[in-house]
């Protein structure tokens, strides 16, 4: 008679007691907090649960024992695997850290025929040559993105309107996949571009040459208008057009959009995302109002409050949530960011939500002068006078010495959320990510006052209720669709 | 209840915490979070950590409210730095394992 | 059910005492140098000559065309499916035959040891602690006998592996008779927690293999308690890590009943955070043979009960981009969900159907149910209807 033991002869080396594993933990409501282990998991539980547990107080029988054996907060007699896969997923986490840069961003000219408001480099007219990029700094860039090790690279021209250089778009990208067809990367390129200027032409150039197209639209005709002016006050007609023949010439998934918040957006989320769902996108980002360039020299950046636009934010999710409810499929973009870094073992190639930041290893920035940033937030700080976060120079300067240089290297090192007051201690630290050019902007230093930073509220804001909504069966499921492969 | 550490009141409180169940660095991280609100002078009397947090004027808000936040936020930090001594060496066993050439490798 | 072996063979003018495999032809146009060879199965009064032996079945097969003094076996009628290519070992002193390999058969198992190092509550294929290297001996032998057309060899046990260096010989000689034919094992995964045995697997670098190793439980404790064995999950989750790291691929195979079923999405959740690098996760329902019938009370839950369980898990690892497969479980027990996860898997020498799927919309795509599924069956067992869309 074979002889089987039971269940209880396996926990006998549980009853010895279990040792924590790291976590941190964060309040998430009047009665519970979430508890984050090494590799990002969380864990929701009451207050007095969380201290039982803390002082070696919890049963080995109960459910919560097993939920945190499970997902990694503690370690037990009968098993210590969970240090090897520990180990695995914080190692996947920073995987893309050494693939190094992989976004690129061209400034073909500092040229463009608008006049936003919120803006973030100065207005220049039609005929100022002297804001174009040359081909021969063009080319000095090219040999700084391929000094990246990055198996894939993103070239993406920005401006002004970059359209109004296009000749240097062609060079670039012919320059690029001529060099490429040794390095052998996967080579990707986009234009963000207000469309207006977009003939046949050029769209067939990007159809031909996969070059993808990204324009802004703020939401439906008055609100786009008022917040993008230009000679003829047709800013929306001309971007609809351009959507729609971009769309016919170039193909039409190789068109997206993005929306700028200024304060005539915060209370027309709805009427924005209808807008973008009128027009056929599967999606939208709804981001917050960039405190750079003239939206600081106007005031407008000042004149809202975090709180108003994380109502505006949480108005566009649940409307965007009751949308999917009923059927439609349509994606929250920096949800669909934070929840594949809460949900999956992976990080996402998101530039600004990362620690160490990606200023300059994971994106940068080489302007219409040759000159070297860190990010496009740091030129745009040079553009009103600050050049805090200028690395060099395209014709003065190698890869190594802009790649090393203290302008660089400081800034990464200063403001790595591991490692200062309230970041590294926070519990949603593997969800978030270190933005010095923006505590540097808004609050004087690279680290910030946290207590005080909208970037700090913002993001905390947005995990809390993000974890809340996952409590509710069908809420979760449109969530989880809209984490990343 | 979660208290917004970024409301407060215009006149000095008063809170003490016994230094013999605190750490000072678990009084002044926990204070750390409210300074968007309040000023905080800290100071050791005795067996007590005095702190006295004046309102910066920016927030209406209610005192007694407050104090009980930063209490419980003192109870956090210690919970912190429990955690910390507890799981120190395993993290960075951890975190070694993770980072070496020889660990697991990921692609 | 396929009768596989039998001690009721008759045998005449073979050597006493010499036990062989015999590989069976049906072809009477067979080239001539090839027929020594191989063993002709007699279909009707025309009888070619030159093979090495002639097989029969009791009641139907004339056996007085022969040649004299042919060596012949007349078999029990049951053994008529015999086919061309099938292979018998035979052992003329005890009048047994057994059938070790069936062409046509679209599932081969070899059975490589009975001796294991885990003793599953539910194990199939209950452990024995003896020597029973002849197993491999035999496996050997029989290697280049089967097609090379056979798409897939299953290598099983007991437990493969712990015939160490030898287990390894078997998978590089079936890569050498058998090049095109994909191999899969069925392993507990432990002794790949060594990393010099996994490096040794690896550099076999056959093109198309698979370890399947199973895996009950997010929790440590509950695992081991299945499979009676303390320590088992480390040693496996050690093995899956160490696979992976060498590129070698790895499906997990959970079998669901009451010990397993009630952690299932909490398991997939774990996988999808830990293991999603896995090729496959399957998904098996209950075999009543083995331990599970001693262990019915400990194990048995209608399958019916835990779909939604079930359904949780399998929306949990497809969501993380798990490839899924369910394996053993009737179309009408599923949440129609997850009916194009279903795969209709049952070897077809141990499946069957009951009276009530006569009418059944979806019988074709249905896999039916284990013979060993009498003892047992749910109580939810039901024709689906034909107006609903059966899903591809």
């Amino acid at each position: 008679m074979t002889k089987f033991a039971l269940a209880s002869t396996f926990e006998e080396s549980l009853r010895s007691g279990y040792r924590l594993l790291p976590f941190r933990f964060a309040e998430l409501d009047a009665d519970r907090y979430v508890a984050t282990n090494l590799a990002g998991e969380y864990v929701l539980l009451p207050r007095e649960e969380l201290r039982s547990f803390v002082f070696g107080k919890l049963d080995y029988g109960s459910s919560l024992y097993d939920t945190l054996k499970s997902r990694h907060f503690l370690i037990d007699d009968d098993s210590d695997v969970a240090l090897d896969l520990l180990a695995l997923k914080v190692r996947t986490k920073a995987h893309r850290l050494a693939d190094f840069t992989g976004l690129h961003m061209f400034v073909a000219t500092l040229r463009c025929e608008h006049s936003c408001p919120y803006c973030q480099v100065s207005r220049r007219s039609d005929d100022r040559i002297a804001f174009d990029m040359s081909l021969a700094t063009a080319d000095k860039a090219l040999d700084l993105v391929f000094r990246s090790p990055s198996p894939s690279l993103k070239i993406e021209f920005q401006g002004g309107e970059s359209m109004l250089n296009f000749e240097l778009v062609r060079h670039v990208v012919r320059e690029a996949r001529r060099i490429n067809r040794i390095q052998r990367r996967n080579l990707a390129f986009v234009i963000a571009t207000n469309l207006a200027l977009a003939t046949d032409e050029i769209l067939a150039f990007c159809r031909d040459n996969d070059v993808l197209i990204s324009t802004s639209l703020d939401g439906p005709a008055d609100l786009h208008n008022a917040n993008r002016p230009r000679p003829g006050r047709d800013s929306h007609e001309r971007t609809v057009r351009g959507i729609q023949r971009a769309r016919a010439i170039v193909g039409r998934d190789k068109v997206s959009a993005l929306m700028t918040t200024t304060v005539a957006s915060l209370f027309r989320a709805r009427d924005i995302i209808d807008e973008y769902i009128g027009l056929e996108f599967n999606g939208i980002f709804l981001r917050p109002l960039s405190p750079y360039g003239f939206a600081v020299k106007t005031k407008s950046y000042a004149a809202y409050d975090a709180d108003e636009w994380l109502n505006f934010y949480f108005d566009g999710l649940d409307y965007i949530l009751e949308l999917n409810r009923a059927g439609y499929r349509f994606v929250e973009h920096y949800a669909s960011l934070i929840l594949t870094k809460m949900l999956t073992p992976f990080d996402t190639g998101y530039v600004d939500l990362r620690s160490p930041a990606g200023i300059g290893i994971g994106a940068i920035v080489y302007n219409y002068d040759g000159d070297v940033y860190a990010s496009d937030e740091g030129r745009m700080l040079a553009e009103m006078g600050d050049k805090t976060f200028r690395l060099g120079n395209v014709h003065d300067d190698s890869w190594e010495q802009i790649m090393t240089s203290e302008a660089l290297l400081d800034p990464l090192e200063r403001s790595f959320a591991g490692s200062v007051p309230m970041c590294s201690e926070c519990a949603f630290e593997p969800y978030c990510g270190a933005d010095p050019v923006f505590h540097y902007a808004t609050q004087g230093d690279v680290v910030g006052h946290k207590p005080t930073s909208r970037f700090c509220a913002r993001n905390m804001a947005i995990f809390r209720h993000l974890i809340k909504l996952m409590e509710h069966d069908d809420t979760r499921r449109i969530l989880l669709s809209w984490v990343r492969a | 209840m979660t208290h917004d550490p970024n409301e407060g009141p215009d006149e000095d409180i008063r809170v003490e915490f016994s230094s013999s169940v605190y750490s000072l660095d678990s009084v002044k991280r926990a204070a750390y979070a409210f300074t968007g609100r309040y000023a905080f002078d800290i100071r050791t009397e005795g067996d007590e950590i005095i702190c006295i947090a004046t309102g910066l004027g920016v927030q209406d808000g209610d005192s007694a409210a407050f104090i009980k936040c930063f209490r419980n936020a003192v109870l956090d930090q210690d919970l912190r730095e429990s955690i910390a001594s507890q799981t120190a060496d395993v993290r960075n066993v951890i975190l070694a394992h993770a980072f070496s050439k020889t660990g697991l490798q990921s692609d | 059910m396929l009768a596989l072996a039998t001690t009721k063979a008759s045998f005449s003018a073979f050597p006493v005492g010499e036990s062989s495999l015999l590989k069976l032809s049906t072809d009477p146009t067979l080239p001539a140098p090839l027929r020594p060879l191989r063993s002709f199965v007699i279909t009707d009064a025309s009888v070619p000559t030159g093979f090495q032996a002639y097989i029969g079945f009791e009641g139907r097969t004339p056996m007085d065309g022969l040649p004299p003094g042919s060596s012949t076996i007349v078999l029990p009628e049951e053994f008529s499916y015999l086919a061309d290519g099938d292979v018998l070992r035979i052992i003329p002193a005890k009048t047994t035959v057994r059938v070790l390999y069936r062409r046509r058969s679209r599932q081969n198992f070899a059975l490589v040891t009975e001796r294991c190092n885990n003793y599953c509550l539910m194990c199939s294929q209950p452990p024995k602690p003896t020597d029973d290297s002849w197993l491999v001996d035999e496996l050997l032998q029989l290697l280049p006998l089967i097609d090379r057309e056979t798409r897939e060899i299953t290598f099983t046990g007991g437990e493969p592996t712990l015939l160490g260096d030898r287990f390894l010989t078997i998978l590089r000689e079936c890569s050498s008779w058998l090049p095109d034919t994909a191999i899969h094992i069925l392993s507990n995964g432990r002794t790949f927690s060594n990393a010099a045995f996994t490096e040794k697997y690896a550099e076999i670098r056959h093109r198309d293999i698979m370890v399947g190793i199973p895996l009950y439980s997010d929790l440590s404790h509950r695992h081991d308690y299945v499979v009676q064995a303390d320590g088992a999950f480390d040693e496996t989750i050690r093995g899956i890590l160490n696979l992976k790291r060498l590129r070698q691929r790895v499906e997990i195979r959970v079998v669901l009943h009451r010990q397993t079923v009630d952690r299932l999405p909490e398991l997939a959740h774990f996988i999808a955070r830990n293991l999603r690098f896995v090729d496959q996760v399957a998904l098996m329902g209950l075999e009543m043979t083995g331990f599970t019938r001693a262990n019915l009370q400990t194990l048995w839950i209608d399958p019916y009960d835990y779909r939604e369980l079930l359904r949780e898990a399998v929306e949990i690892l497809d969501s993380a981009h798990v490839q899924v497969k369910i394996y053993n479980h009737q179309l009408c027990v599923l949440h129609r969900t997850l009916w194009r996860f279903a795969r209709k898997s049952i070897s077809d020498w141990k499946n069957e159907y009951l009276a009530e799927c006569s009418d059944c919309a979806a019988r074709e795509q249905c896999g039916g149910f284990f013979t060993s599924a009498k003892l047992r069956y749910s109580d939810h067992i039901e024709a689906v209807r034909a107006a609903e869309p059966v899903l591809a």
